[in-house]
């Protein structure tokens, strides 16, 4: 353990009734530093969020913040962290500098600094228009604002965000991500997400949970290095002129890709006559054969229409990582 | 303290926010008005009687807050557990017994209200007589005590569940059995029902009070329920983490 170490999270079982939700996670986060926990869903990502905010309690294992053990102070480690829950509860009925202000109060904050914090507070996560409306007729990106707010106000040492962009459109989401960037710099801060693009945005870290385990812990690039043993790419070719693509022709051309040297793999994975006749295929080589096959397509005189490597996406992580696990 | 102060304003500004409050504050002034007035079959008629008492009131009040406290406090826990809201409240750096303290305190703040409001039937007796005024003033502690205990047990059923209905209808069918039905299964069970039993019901030991007589005993049975509701729903809030 460094000496940064700001929350531990040591052999963390928790089972319901009858299914395991979390089944040995660790793993610790050091000041400073934003935390991606990455895995579908029901993976064990809020499950493992509501026992480090003490809302549950583990089976077995240990949380502590700050070195202090949330089974046995849960007060005070919940007044250093901030939680955004998923899906933003907030009262309705109540209009955001009151219900700031009540959740100040909660907190107890001093009369005089708390108005001076909550003004604070709204300039930070861009409220100033809406303090006096009713929460019930902000829009999902505001109410995402609001709980922002509500977990920032006692300036925490820590921010536990529960899948912060969920719900929101394209323009919300860009503005919470550079938001919570920000916040960054001088919290730490453990945010879920679903959206590999996201934690690539955001996250200096990410920790990998599936099927209540941790299969993965390190930053992006390091997994994707770990990962990257096979390449997928994505090979779009136009038929020669007077010839069609169609039937027989797409798979000599599939039949011929097979058997260059290093793919292991390949498929049709798409054909069409507009707007100009072509097949796509989807190969998987053991190494980025990606100049090899401009010049195979040269040779053979077809034209390139498109050639990428695929990027990662979460399945492929999760599937190649659990692989991994397995073999 | 600071917080359970705090949660309770919420509370109360939630409840006067919403019309449930006002629903039940009428209901409980013109329903135990007409009860008063008139008693439960038409018959008794107060103004005929000619006997300048507030009996009927604390005969009935009871009665009619048996079915309106509940309806305050269902929402208490059920509507945050339902909402979501319950996560990020238990999160706060209070304890579980400071959520339910303020929310019952909240609660009682309605109550002390619907109460003052009632003092238009004693100020009108004492208009046109002279009622006993130790009586009046023992009656509403004794009301003050009955309320108190049915809204702890409303509140215990607002943590059951996340539905209000359900909260309201249980929280109902205890603040009557224990009113009442016990008084009535005893007389049933029984020529001549043990005191232990007796001593149960909220009607022997409401009786005192309308006689004027505040004895320690009845006071500490009606806090001995408010606490033991108290400490059900700590342990029903709490009880997310062991299932």
């Amino acid at each position: 353990m460094s000496a940064n170490t700001v929350i531990r999270v040591s052999n963390l079982v928790k089972q319901y009734d009858t299914k395991t939700a979390l089944d040995g996670v660790s793993f610790d986060v050091h000041g400073g530093e934003i935390l991606g926990l990455l895995g579908p869903n029901g993976a064990g990502k809020s499950t493992t969020m509501k026992i480090l905010t003490t809302y549950l309690t583990a089976t077995s294992g240990e949380v502590s913040v700050d070195g202090i053990d949330a089974n046995s102070d849960p007060v005070k480690v919940r007044a250093m962290l901030g939680y955004l829950p998923e899906s933003t509860p907030l009262y309705a009925d109540m209009v955001v500098y009151d219900y700031l202000h009540y959740v100040g109060s909660m907190r107890n904050f001093a009369k005089a600094d708390l108005h001076k914090r909550i003004a604070e507070v709204v300039r930070m996560v861009g409220l100033q228009e809406y303090v006096g409306f009713q929460i019930a007729n902000l829009s999902k990106g505001y109410k995402q604002r609001v709980g922002l707010a509500q977990a920032l106000l006692h300036n925490p040492k820590v921010l536990i965000l529960d899948e912060p962009t969920s719900g929101l459109d394209p323009n919300q989401i860009v503005e919470i991500r550079n938001l919570i960037r920000e916040l960054g710099s001088n919290h730490t801060i453990i945010l879920s997400s679903h959206n590999l693009a996201e934690v690539r945005q955001i996250c200096d870290r990410v920790v990998i949970i599936h099927r209540g385990k941790v299969v993965a812990d390190g930053t992006l690039d390091e997994l994707e290095g770990r990962v990257a043993a096979t390449h997928r790419i994505l090979l779009g070719v136009q038929a020669p002129a007077g010839k069609e693509t169609g039937g027989q022709a797409a798979a000599d051309l599939l039949s011929s890709l097979k058997a260059l040297p290093s793919v292991l793999s390949a498929q049709l994975s798409h054909q069409s006559q507009a707007p100009v006749p072509h097949a796509t295929y989807e190969l998987e080589a053991s190494s980025d054969i990606r100049g090899e096959l401009f010049r195979w397509a040269e040779a053979k005189g077809h034209t390139l229409l498109e050639l990428r490597r695929k990027d990662l996406d979460l399945e492929g992580i999760f599937q190649s990582l659990t692989q991994d696990a397995q073999a | 303290m600071n917080a359970v102060l705090t949660l309770a304003r919420r509370e109360l500004a939630a409840t006067f926010d919403s019309p449930i409050a006002y629903i039940a504050g009428a209901v409980f002034l013109v329903v135990t008005g007409l009860l008063f007035f008139f008693g439960h079959d038409g018959t008794a008629d107060f103004f005929a009687a000619r006997e300048a008492t507030l009996r009927p009131l604390f005969e009935y009040a009871p009665w009619v807050m048996a079915v309106i406290l509940p309806a305050v406090t269902m929402r208490l826990v059920a509507e945050e557990k339902k909402s979501g809201t319950l996560e990020l409240l238990v999160t706060l750096p209070i304890t579980d017994l400071q959520i339910v303290m303020g929310k019952l305190l909240g609660a009682i703040g309605f109550l002390a209200v619907t109460l003052a409001a009632t003092l238009v039937f004693p100020i009108a007796v004492a208009t046109i007589g002279h009622p006993d005024l130790g009586a009046v003033a023992g009656g509403y502690v004794g009301l003050l005590l009955i309320g108190v205990a049915f809204l702890s047990l409303g509140l215990l059923t607002s943590t059951w569940t996340h539905n209000q209905i359900i909260a309201f209808i249980v929280g109902l069918l205890l603040c009557v059995f224990f009113w009442t039905a016990t008084d009535a299964l005893l007389k049933v069970a029984f020529d001549r029902p043990p005191l232990a039993l007796q001593l149960l019901s909220f009607k022997t030991q409401f009786d005192d009070f309308t006689k004027g007589v505040v004895d320690l005993r009845n006071v500490v049975y009606f806090l001995s329920v408010s606490a033991v509701a108290v400490i059900g729903s700590v342990y029903s809030l709490q009880s997310r983490h062991w299932k």
